[in-house]
């Protein structure tokens, strides 16, 4: 928290803001969803039909999207009993082997991200099981809607461009679907400034060991004041 | 065999301080590939669909944003008012009023490290100045906010009901009886120990005391009767009319309501120790939306979201690869041919949870532990119910227990103390919360009872 709060008005900030606010609309877009979806259905007696499955597709992206973040921030939650005993030397080497880790997690993910997303935005996924080792022909899944959302016409352009110009009813698939490989790819981009931090020693792990480390930080500050 | 490597796997990783989340999603995508034709893009599916495919798991956002908009104002200090006006003037009544405040926030917020953080950083220092020691002090609230989890609304108790789809209301109205026995139990321990010593007592300050300070707290307790009635209804008068996940995103709405326009304690209304009224500023209707206490109480709560959820998810993976691999029913099989009787199979999660509370997050560790005992569960008779109390109650005792119990951190954050004397501090009540244990363990009525009354007999499908 602190090394944030000193943190100098560049573009560092801007992106900061960025995805703190992207965190914080998501959220609230779902607690508004559901919650006139409540209103409409015990009052009025109707309902937005799409309105669970927006919020669950609002979930999806807000934890895919939050990851990178999170990593960016050492927020994500470890155990750090063994560490915290281990001589610094031996700390410092844990602690790349435990950012080599996360980083292989990202990328066999990123790939797993792509090839799951990519028929359904007409593209080709990547052959190989475990490492991408060229792309394969793969059959399109563009014309694939989700059940209830309303298409948007924003979208519009996607109809030539993948769908071989008919139109969608409903929101294509590839839309909700495309938060894994953008996520994902920034989770890689996150863990691989991470490891570089701590391999030139200018982090020392990725983990917090519980989730309200920030609130106790505060209240300890209090109580030294 | 594969399997304990798998384990083994998960838990160096841990041990080296690799996020828990990585640790497990790494694990299982490692064992997948090697050992099944499960492509990544399956895997990355089951990311996706973790949050997509899980409606009941959209309550725990929800939950969270409700507690934060309660944690972020004078919630806490209205409710421990209350409190020590109905129980202060008791032997030992502050710290009882400290207890009986944890229970309280622990009905209005489904985390046990934000109950500790919200009463413990008012009550303990308020204990210190009338003479308690700080150790006390400390290990009394360390317990205390355990009642957390167990309390309704529960996230442990959300993820425990999307693990094993049994019914989340069930699970909040079995909580409630075990939670106010805890509660109990700890505070005629502290009454018992404040009688022994001559502990400090509180003045009596009357009915008209209890009666203020109910109606300054009122607004935020209703958050309570808005999630039960909304859940269970009035029995007799009207049924029940929201789903967990509906009845948390109202939770959310009110209790955001309440911090900006009721208590004003965030928002646009908040005039620092002058609270202006909303006559005055009409357009507070809106600005309140976009104010930028609210963006940050969102992100506070989305963050939160985030950090959970994503270890949640991986334990999704991981759950995939235990159910393909049909480990339960192996392990259901071997216990059961060993002729493993119901007073063991109950030891053997307890112990199994409270080594693994030690390591892991609650909602992690039920997840990846839930889906295995569940089929021996049912097999030898054991009330689903039940058995989702009693793993809450361990992970309750796991977060206090040394080494690495996740409240003992809390609290000596909190308190300002090193680990070592919050273990101490925390140790006599320790052994409260494990009768207590012993208790639920194997008399299941006090957790099947409400619940069987308020919705029938449940119908159990093997």
């Amino acid at each position: 928290m602190s090394a944030h709060a000193q943190a100098p008005r560049n573009g560092g900030y801007l992106i900061d803001h960025l995805e703190e606010g992207a965190i914080a609309l998501i959220l609230g877009a779902m607690t508004v969803i559901t919650f006139v979806n409540v209103v409409l259905r015990y009052l009025f007696n109707s309902s937005l039909i799409w309105g669970l499955e927006l919020t669950l597709i609002l979930f999806a992206w807000l934890v895919i999207l939050g990851v990178s973040y999170a990593f960016k921030k050492t927020a994500h939650l470890g155990v750090d009993a063994l560490i915290n005993i281990a001589p610094p030397s031996s700390r410092r080497l844990l602690a790349i082997i435990s950012a080599l880790a996360c980083l292989a997690y990202a990328l066999l993910m990123l790939k797993g991200a792509w090839d799951y997303w990519a028929p359904y935005a007409a593209l080709d996924r990547t052959s190989g099981h475990w490492f991408p080792t060229g792309f394969e022909k793969t059959r399109d899944q563009a014309w694939y809607e989700t059940d209830q959302v309303p298409m948007l016409s924003m979208f519009k352009w996607l109809e030539p461009l993948i769908n071989q110009g008919e139109t969608y009813d409903k929101l294509p698939r590839v839309i909700p679907y495309f938060i894994l490989p953008f996520g994902v790819a920034l989770m890689v981009l996150r863990i691989a400034q991470a490891t570089l931090r701590v391999i030139i020693g200018r982090q020392e792990s990725l983990i917090v060991s519980h989730e309200a480390e920030d609130d106790v930080e505060r209240v300890a500050a209090a109580n030294q004041e | 065999m594969d399997v304990v490597l798998l384990f083994a796997m998960i838990v160096g990783l841990l041990l080296i301080g690799v996020p828990i989340a990585i640790s497990l999603g790494l694990s299982s995508i490692i064992f997948l590939l090697t050992f099944s034709e499960t492509s990544l893009a399956s895997v990355a599916q089951s990311l996706y669909q973790a949050m997509a495919g899980h409606a009941t798991l959209l309550a725990i956002p929800f939950f969270i944003l409700a507690s934060s908009f309660m944690s972020t104002g004078g919630v806490a200090k209205r409710i421990i008012r209350f409190a020590i006006a109905c129980v202060g003037h008791l032997p030992g009544g502050l710290a009882i009023a400290g207890v009986f405040a944890c229970m309280l926030f622990a009905a209005l917020s489904g985390s046990s490290p934000a109950t500790v953080v919200a009463i413990g950083s008012i009550v303990i220092a308020a204990m210190r100045q009338v003479g308690y020691s700080k150790d006390f002090a400390a290990g009394v609230i360390c317990n205390a906010g355990t009642l957390g989890i167990l309390i309704p609304p529960s996230i442990v108790m959300v993820v425990y009901a999307s693990a094993t789809d049994v019914s989340v209301g069930r699970m909040f109205l079995a909580g409630v009886i075990p939670g106010l026995l805890a509660g109990f139990m700890l505070m005629a321990t502290i009454l018992f120990i404040a009688i022994r010593k001559n502990l400090p007592k509180g003045e009596w300050k009357g009915w008209g005391e209890i009666w203020a300070s109910f109606a300054d707290a009122f607004w935020g307790l209703m958050l309570i009767v808005i999630i039960m009635v909304g859940l269970y209804g009035i029995p007799g008068i009207m049924p029940g009319i929201f789903t967990p996940t509906e009845a948390a995103a109202v939770a959310a709405v009110y209790a955001w309501l309440v911090a900006n326009f009721i208590y004003r304690d965030m928002g646009p209304l908040d005039g620092g120790e002058v609270k202006i009224p909303l006559w005055q500023k009409p357009q507070a209707l809106f600005t309140a939306m976009i104010h930028p206490a609210t963006r940050a109480t969102l992100f506070e709560a989305g963050k939160l979201t985030v950090t959970l959820m994503f270890i949640i998810a991986n334990a999704l993976i991981l759950k995939h690869v235990l159910t393909d691999e049909q480990i339960p029913q192996q392990i259901t099989e071997a216990l059961l041919g060993a002729g493993l009787g119901k007073i063991m199979f109950l030891v053997i999660v307890n112990v199994i949870l409270l080594i693994g509370g030690q390591f892991m997050e609650p909602s992690g560790l039920i997840l990846i532990v839930a889906p295995l005992v569940f089929p021996i569960a049912i097999e030898l008779g054991v009330d689903p119910i039940h058995l989702g109390i009693i793993m809450v109650v361990n992970m309750e005792i796991g977060m206090i227990t040394p080494p690495v119990g996740l409240n003992l951190f809390v609290t000596s954050g909190v308190a300002g103390m090193p680990m070592m004397r919050v273990v101490k501090a925390a140790l006599p009540f320790l052994a409260v919360l494990f009768v207590f244990l012993i208790l639920i363990t194997y008399v299941p009525i006090l957790s099947t009872w409400l619940p069987t009354m308020a919705m029938g007999p449940e119908i159990i499908t093997k």
